[in-house]
């Protein structure tokens, strides 16, 4: 029989933490949240506290010198969760601050355990333990004694079946504190100012005998507390047979919305996939998009736009804003400067499940790079990686629109070198014949399936994409100015006058 | 804040006695009542400044209550209260002691809100149970 011990967690309520955590913070764990001030240490301490709290299991807050505690109260009540009726009940607030002063560590030891003792909370609060540091540098072999301390802490609490946090400041050019070696988790919290922009980031640095989520998570602060977007993973599917794996011919195929795209595709788009629209501006990159999304709705597929673009066509502002306020179409359009790809993926995702979207629009990935914060840029690609991979893996399809300079001397099909992330491709350029300006398309790719190889002649009537015949009087096409090719020379000179 | 429930506690902890030493001796004793519950949560450096400040709000009303130099610590500060009251009238020390804590009790809500601060104060000049309902 196996009697080992299981560690349960406790699931902080904090939206995203969670999951980053591994399921929540271990139960009698001594965890450390540090960083510099004004991160939001305090404020991730007081919501943990305030979800976690309750009568039966209470919880004790040590506040010792730094923030006065009129100060903290003042402000962590500017936030939601904070509930007032809990202080006295589930929430007990203690000041240490003149026991700290002394710089000695005994009274204040002596001062925590007491009230721990009379109380039994099931949770621990030290708020912060930088004022004990500073304390302990001034003493001889501080350093080993505050060790001591807060491994004598640490026991202590365990044993008096308590969860411990406490917090720190360090400032940021310093190296980790030989004291994080004490910790069972530690908690980084960060904030990284980029040009004109601010951004909140959060990493769990150890949490011992937790698989935690690697990387560096953003998080937000609003008037309901922090929020954090764990950074999209993804999953290894371990060679199982997914969805993801079936070939083409067996998925279901959607109709774009085009008359005459399906047949292009081989068929319509299969379901889950990505597509890139690339193209020139003005080439009717969003009106596919538009078409796409409203085809959905009238098959009773709920869709989402992620905008980005600065001034989007009247066409689409006027049909698009009709169906997001009959709720059919759900609407992303963030512009603040601080955005990471996680939290678009994670409201999107949101969203989606919300919805029971099938199809989603992010127009474009142009404007999508510009509208992500100056820090984010860099990884760009590995993100949209990511996040094409989350998105397929709940299965919806995406049309992703990309600006595209028409250049005549090379074949590129995106910026970034995106390309080859999607399943599909549909390309729109513009060509010149007889001094006009003329649309064509084709569709470049389709993963796994057959599809049209021809160069369609387009246009653009009341909004909508008409899609002509194939130009096949012509080549060159792709260089941007056409020759007609010597068979069609032949008939015009045969049926002359 | 509520000033009649403040007026109403004063005059139950002062007693049967219409004297104003009664009405000083109350007074200090809900001041040292709410700094035992202030005291965890703000700590004792938070309390003395609230109430020195309340302290000088209330003097311009009245300025006796002026009772030491701004270095006095807690004690002397309290005792000297209590003499400087029990000097007045009964009448006069009463609306002083109102004044006082009532001037506290705001401060300290301008602070940290009405709610938090009932929860802390509200004890301490709640109206007590009739007696039928003690056991």
């Amino acid at each position: 029989m196996d009697n080992k011990v299981s560690i349960q967690k406790l699931a902080t309520g904090v939206p995203g933490l969670d999951a980053i955590l591994g399921g929540g913070v271990p139960e009698l764990s001594l965890n450390l949240i540090v960083g510099t001030p004004g991160t939001g240490k305090t404020t991730l301490a007081h919501q943990i506290m305030f979800n976690l709290a309750t009568p039966e299991r209470p919880a004790l807050f040590f506040s010792a010198l730094g923030e006065p505690a009129l100060k903290m109260l003042r402000y962590q009540q500017q936030f939601s969760f904070f509930d007032a009726s809990k202080i006295g009940t589930a929430i007990h607030f203690f000041n240490l601050s003149d026991d700290v002063s002394t710089g000695d560590f005994d009274p204040v030891l002596a001062h925590i355990v007491e009230e721990v003792e009379a109380i039994s909370p099931a949770l621990v609060f030290i708020d912060s333990f930088r004022s004990i540091m500073v304390g302990a540098n001034r003493q001889r072999e501080g350093a080993i004694k505050l060790k001591l301390f807060l491994r004598h802490l640490g026991l202590h609490f365990a044993s008096w079946d308590a969860t411990t946090f406490l917090i720190g400041e360090f400032p940021s050019d310093s190296s980790p504190p030989p004291l994080l070696t004490v910790a069972d988790g530690v908690l980084v919290l960060e904030q990284h100012v980029a040009r004109n922009s601010m951004v909140r980031k959060m990493q769990v640095l150890k949490m011992r005998g937790e698989a935690t989520l690697p990387g560096i998570h953003t998080f937000r602060i609003t008037q309901a507390g922090i929020e954090v977007f764990p950074a999209a993973v993804v999953r290894d599917d371990g060679g199982e047979h997914s969805q993801a794996a079936v070939a083409p011919p067996t998925r279901t195929r959607q109709t774009m919305g085009v008359p005459g795209l399906d047949e292009m595709l081989g068929g319509g788009l299969p379901a889950g996939y990505s597509i890139l629209v690339a193209g020139p501006s003005g080439s009717g990159k969003t009106i596919l998009a538009t078409a796409f999304l409203v085809e959905g709705v009238l098959r009773g597929e709920a869709g989402i736009v992620v905008a980005f673009e600065q001034t989007p066509s009247q066409s689409w502002t006027r049909t698009i804003d009709e169906l997001v306020s009959a709720g059919r179409i759900g609407l992303i359009n963030t512009r603040s400067l601080d955005l990471s790809i996680d939290e678009i993926v994670q409201r999107l995702v949101d969203m989606i499940q919300t919805m029971n979207a099938k199809r989603v629009v992010i127009d474009s990935l142009s404007g999508f790079k510009l509208a992500v914060a100056p820090s984010f840029r860099e990884d760009f690609r590995e993100s949209l990686f990511r996040m094409i991979s989350v998105l397929s893996g709940i299965d919806v399809t995406v049309l992703m629109t990309s600006e595209l300079e028409d250049r005549y001397t090379d074949l590129r099909f995106s910026p970034n070198g995106s390309a080859f992330l999607t399943d599909a491709i549909i390309v729109q350029r513009y060509i010149e014949v007889e001094s006009c300006l003329k649309r064509v398309m084709a569709v470049v790719k389709v993963r796994g399936s057959a599809h049209s190889n021809e160069l369609r002649q387009y246009e653009i009537v009341d909004g909508k994409i008409v899609i002509g015949t194939p130009l096949t009087n012509y080549e060159g096409l792709l260089g941007g100015r056409p020759t007609q090719s010597k068979a069609s020379d032949a008939d015009t000179r045969g049926s002359g006058p | 804040m509520n000033h009649e429930a403040i007026r109403r506690a004063l005059l139950l902890q002062a007693g049967d006695a219409v004297e104003a030493s009664a009405v000083a001796t109350a007074t200090v004793a809900t001041w040292l009542e709410a700094a035992i519950r202030l005291t965890p949560v703000i700590g004792g450096e938070g309390v003395d400044m609230l109430f020195h400040r309340a302290l000088q709000i209330s003097a311009k009303d009245f300025p006796w209550l002026v009772v030491t130099t701004k270095k006095a610590g807690r004690t002397e500060m309290l005792v000297a209260l209590q003499t400087h009251m029990s000097e007045r009238e009964m009448e006069i020390a009463l609306e002083a002691s109102v004044a006082l804590l009532a001037a506290f009790a705001d401060l300290l809500a301008h602070l940290i809100g009405e709610s938090l601060t009932d929860r802390l104060l509200g004890p301490i000049w709640a109206p007590p149970l009739p007696a039928s309902e003690q056991e």
